[in-house]
């Protein structure tokens, strides 16, 4: 019988063999004070938050140099370039001098940091701020992606816009959190079947949930990034990477704004009036199911680490303690029976000896039977036969037994001729037991 | 079954009261700034037409050479005279930047030109904002203690209820939220922008700590700004422990909410203390009652299968 034999409790129950004991819980190391359990719950230790900082300082350093370096040259040659075009425009324009030209531009600016694009003509340009847009500009607001290439310039939109956002973000907050929560349950409702498919396949469990957390993830990213960017590049006319790039700073509320929907069709005409009022809002439905589908997977990755975390620790703690339990009763066990064998052993041995003795000298015959083994060896072998039925769990090295002995319950012989007085003796032997 | 279909329901009221909520907000903001839209349209308007009136340049040339202005600017590049000097790029001004993006506030201004510079600001951003916002809760974490926990204490100490000492306390710390990482800074930014008003700051302060960043009113963006590596630093600063005050002033709400019933009631998330398992020090179960069987035995009972189940009491012989 091996080892889960005995960590099994019902087995244990069902045993004549002696039992072995251990606790469902794991074993209790040290407990601490109770005045510093209030502080020590919760709080993480102050090296591992300052090592987490440093390490957010450094990250920062090295996006920060990566940026420089890919972005600096572009820099130079985009202000070298726009100079030039400044001084061509003022060489071939003799009329116009350049502090002209440089309130005019600061004006331009201006305005288009309000929303209004001075090129093109400017009376057939939609609003910025007609109902379709003012929607999706609250929507930005209360995600917090905030774009900004339109945000509020008057005294009173600002203020406005505080009080609303200081409402809409906890609303939109409950709301990410119950449409995460539903989609998280459908999900997790297809993965178990997907789970119950694999299981007749006799994979582990972790190997299960690696490759479920995997395909959700997988799945996931194809209907809510991959898909809206294939549709934003054939709509907006943007190149793939342009397209990605806006999907990701977008579903992570992070929100540039150099790439918005709808930028394009303020200028260009042409499309139906219908597309464009409800395209839009379906832009901010998706951002909606988006964000919400980016927290359903980081909330259930950080679930499963807590969980995996949580369960190899107690596994693991589990495991040790019932092993240490198990070879420490093991020893006990074995020690005690060692010793109780030896003592019944001598004691037997003893009163063999005795009894062989009296025989002898009652008998009065000499021990002068040629024998192989003394009746002690002979009567040791006997009981030691029997003894192997009762203790055959525990791997015993007492005595080499040898392998011609063995009978259930009858006495063993070692090829003896038998002598009239030796049956004699072993009669008596066996009576004694 | 009832609750699922609570749930529902709850979520299908949540939706639906979102929308109202926002077109609530459109109809307000439209009806705010389409007037001043409209005004600034008509000054553009003029504003080209004198230009155009009394000078030798035609509308095409003077068109094209706007736009190239305008998507210039659009990426921070300005084509007046006294901001030639300044990049955007430089190593503060580019930290300034990665900070935007990690900490999701995204400003805009500037944004990568380059195509390596956008693909690699999606890697940066997708594994730096998972890991600033484990940073931001676990220093929150750490300041819970001494801000949140021992204040309520004290106060409940003082003979209030835990109820309304948790209002009380969350009353407070709104109060100096406002004060210090509102009201002050906005007048810091007051006294160093030369066009912002006191208005301004404050609008910019809340725009940047609840990470909506709109990106029209951006700090060390003038040309000329004296100290603008330290300014942008010290930004950055302001924002990392403004955005660490709101997180905490969420939490005590929470925990305020859930005190009151309001979390079950909405069938919310409840307060979850056990963010960063690993790192805790644990508090280890211990057995309240101890097995009976660990009780001294006589060492002469003799051995049976069951008397001496544990290790512990076996006499060693």
């Amino acid at each position: 019988m091996a080892a889960p034999d005995l960590l099994d409790p019902k087995a244990a129950v069902h045993n004549s063999k002696p039992r072995l004991s251990f606790s469902t819980k794991p074993v209790v190391l040290n407990t601490p004070d109770d005045d510093e359990c209030d502080t020590r719950t919760t709080v993480m230790r102050w090296k591992t938050v300052s090592a987490i900082f440093f390490l957010v300082v450094l990250y920062l350093i090295i996006g920060a140099t990566v940026f420089r370096a890919l972005e600096q040259p572009q820099e130079t040659n985009q202000k070298l370039d726009i100079l030039a075009k400044k001084l061509n425009f003022l060489a071939t324009h003799a009329c116009v001098n350049s502090s002209e030209l440089e309130s005019l531009v600061k004006e331009v600016v201006t305005a288009v940091r309000g929303g209004v694009n001075p090129s093109g003509h400017l009376s057939n340009q939609t609003s910025l701020w007609d109902l379709s847009s003012s929607f999706f500009f609250a929507g930005t607001v209360i995600t917090t992606i905030g774009f900004g290439n339109t945000s509020p310039h008057t005294k009173g939109g600002r203020i406005f816009c505080i009080i609303y956002a200081l409402l809409g973000i906890p609303l939109f907050g409950f709301l990410l959190a119950g449409v995460g929560d539903q989609l998280g349950t459908i999900f997790g409702k297809g993965i178990a079947k997907v789970e119950k498919m694999i299981v007749k396949w006799k994979v582990s469990q972790t190997k299960i949930r690696v490759i479920s957390t995997l395909l959700f993830i997988l799945f996931g990213c194809l209907i809510f990034v991959a898909l809206p960017a294939v549709i934003f590049k054939y709509i907006e006319d943007w190149s793939t990477l342009e397209s990605v790039y806006f999907v990701v700073i977008t579903l992570t509320t992070i929100g540039f704004g150099d790439f918005v929907v709808g930028e394009k069709s303020n200028s260009t005409e042409g499309r139906s009036e219908s597309l464009e009022y409800y395209y839009k809002p379906v832009v901010l439905f998706w951002i909606l199911v988006g964000l919400a589908y980016f927290a359903a997977v980081l909330s259930m990755i950080g679930d499963w680490f807590r969980v995996i975390s949580k369960k190899t620790k107690e596994e693991v703690g589990e495991f040790r303690a019932h092993a240490a339990e198990w070879t420490a009763n093991v020893s006990a066990e074995f020690k005690e029976t060692r010793r109780r064998l030896s003592v019944d052993i001598y004691d037997r041995f003893q009163r063999a000896a005795s009894i062989k003795r009296k025989l002898s000298s009652e008998l009065g015959i000499n021990a002068s039977i040629n024998q192989d083994m003394t009746p002690g060896k002979r009567t040791l072998s006997v009981n030691l036969c029997e003894d192997r039925e009762t203790y055959s769990n525990m791997t015993l090295s007492l005595s080499p037994v040898p392998g011609a002995l063995t009978r259930n319950g009858s006495f063993c012989l070692n090829g003896l001729s038998p002598n009239h007085a030796d049956r004699q003796e072993i009669a008596i032997i066996e009576n004694l037991k | 079954m009832h609750s699922a279909g609570k749930s529902w329901l709850l979520l299908s009221g949540f939706v639906l009261f979102y929308i109202i909520y926002l077109l609530f907000g459109a109809l307000v903001f439209s009806s705010i700034e389409r007037p001043a839209e409209d005004q600034l349209r008509l000054d553009m308007d003029k504003l080209k037409d004198a230009f155009l009136n009394r000078s030798c340049v035609s509308a095409a040339s003077l068109e094209l050479f706007l736009s190239k202005v305008l998507s210039a600017n659009k990426y921070g590049v300005s084509v007046l005279r006294n901001s030639s000097g300044t990049s955007n790029w430089d190593l503060a001004s580019s930290m300034f930047f990665a900070n935007t993006l990690v900490t999701t506030v995204g400003y805009g201004h500037p944004t990568p030109l380059s195509d390596a510079g956008k693909a690699f600001s999606i890697i940066y951003a997708l594994l730096g904002v998972p890991f600033t916002m484990l940073v931001l809760t676990a220093c929150v974490q750490r300041v819970m203690y001494p801000l949140v926990l021992a204040p309520i204490g004290l106060l409940q100490r003082s003979g209030l209820k835990p109820r309304p000492a948790t209002v009380v306390h969350f009353l407070l710390l709104l109060v100096l939220v406002v004060l210090c990482f509102f009201l002050a800074p906005a007048a810091v930014f007051r006294e160093v922008e030369v066009s912002w008003t006191f208005l301004d700051g404050i609008y910019f302060c809340f725009i940047s700590l609840c990470t909506i960043g709109l990106g029209d009113f951006v700090p060390a963006a003038q040309p000329g700004q004296k100290y603008r590596a330290l300014y942008q630093v010290a930004v950055m600063v302001y924002l990392f422990m403004g955005l660490m005050m709101m997180y905490l002033l969420l939490r005590s709400f929470h925990k305020m909410a859930d005190l009151h019933g309001l979390t079950t009631f909405l069938q919310l998330p409840r307060c979850e203390d056990s963010v960063l398992e690993e790192d805790r020090e644990t508090i280890m179960d211990s057995d309240p009652t101890p097995p009976p069987y660990l009780k001294d035995k006589d060492a002469s009972k003799p051995l049976g299968p069951g008397s001496f189940p544990s290790y512990n009491s076996i006499n060693k012989s």
